[in-house]
């Protein structure tokens, strides 16, 4: 653990690099999650 | 696994892969492998924004084309749901424009000393944002549907018509700071074409690679995300319809 957060200190941008990545995983599956409940509720609509 | 299911999960890899391509990879005076990107002095890392900060840029110009081949399309066969599919393309745009202009005037203030200059592609990415923000003061002026509907394709395609003029065309006409723009010569004091037009485009091959994969990975994203807004406001106009 302390090898990396020194390797973090030493070598800033990959902080950069993980903070981006987790944007992008919190985007990604949030837009999963839309999809989902609009299928559902596309699918709710049409079998009314 | 559904087709959809592929596409989204490709997307999910393409984006990983394009984070990681503009992180990883070090800056150095003489590279010599895929993994090294050349030294540019007065950019050195901060040249990692232009993987995100053009395909914003990008996304705004494909938006707005969408907006109005859906504008078109809607004033050939009067289908609503083609009016709801341009709305939903130009609000992306929009949001798309704004994103380039604060990630550019960020980038701006770091590299060229402050965050607004009005050069030529910042004026011209501000006169788009007018642009489209009178789109929607329009679509909120007007109460009947279909009318809204008509006048707003109208607007979208007169709006769409200058697109390309301020975001490729004009930028290279006048002296500005953007590389691709006319600059003046140290040695002769005239103004000269910049070295670096569309053309002869000079990026290193290695950073190229990960130029047009991050505008191809963005441009996926963004019609997954007009898929879901469309068919978001469809079904809301569906509801609202049949509550009548």
């Amino acid at each position: 653990m302390e090898s990396l957060y020194k390797f973090f200190e030493n070598n800033s941008l990959y902080i950069v690099l993980v903070i981006n990545l987790l944007i992008w995983f919190g985007i990604f599956f949030f837009m999963q999650r839309v999809e989902k409940k609009l299928t559902k509720l596309e699918k709710e609509i049409k079998s009314e | 696994m559904t087709k959809n299911k592929i596409y989204q999960y490709l997307l999910l890899v393409l984006m990983i892969l394009v984070i990681s391509l503009s992180f990883l990879p070090k800056i150095a005076l003489d590279p010599k492998s895929f993994f090294e990107f050349p030294l540019i002095p007065g950019l050195e890392d901060k040249a990692r924004i232009i993987f995100f900060h053009v395909p914003t840029a990008l996304i705004t110009v494909i938006a707005y084309l969408i907006s109005m081949a859906y504008g078109i399309k809607f004033l050939r066969k009067n289908n609503m749901e083609d009016d709801i599919k341009s709305v939903s393309a130009a609000s992306l745009g929009l949001m798309f424009c704004i994103l380039a202009t604060i990630t550019g005037s960020v980038w701006a203030k770091f590299n060229w000393g402050s965050f607004w200059h009005w050069d030529p592609r910042e004026t011209s990415i501000f006169i788009l944002l007018l642009i489209y923000g009178a789109y929607f003061a329009l679509r909120s002026a007007i109460e009947n549907p279909e009318k809204r509907a008509k006048l707003s394709s109208v607007y979208s395609i007169i709006a769409f018509l200058t697109t390309p003029f301020f975001i490729f065309i004009m930028p290279r006409m006048m002296i500005g700071l953007h590389p691709g723009s006319l600059e003046i010569d140290a040695q002769s004091g005239q103004i000269v074409k910049s070295a670096n037009t569309v053309i002869e485009f000079k990026m290193a091959p290695n950073m190229r690679v990960v130029f047009f994969l991050s505008m191809f990975t963005f441009t996926m994203l963004y019609f997954w995300m007009w898929n879901l807004t469309s068919r978001f406001l469809i079904l809301k106009n569906k509801i609202s319809s049949s509550k009548e």
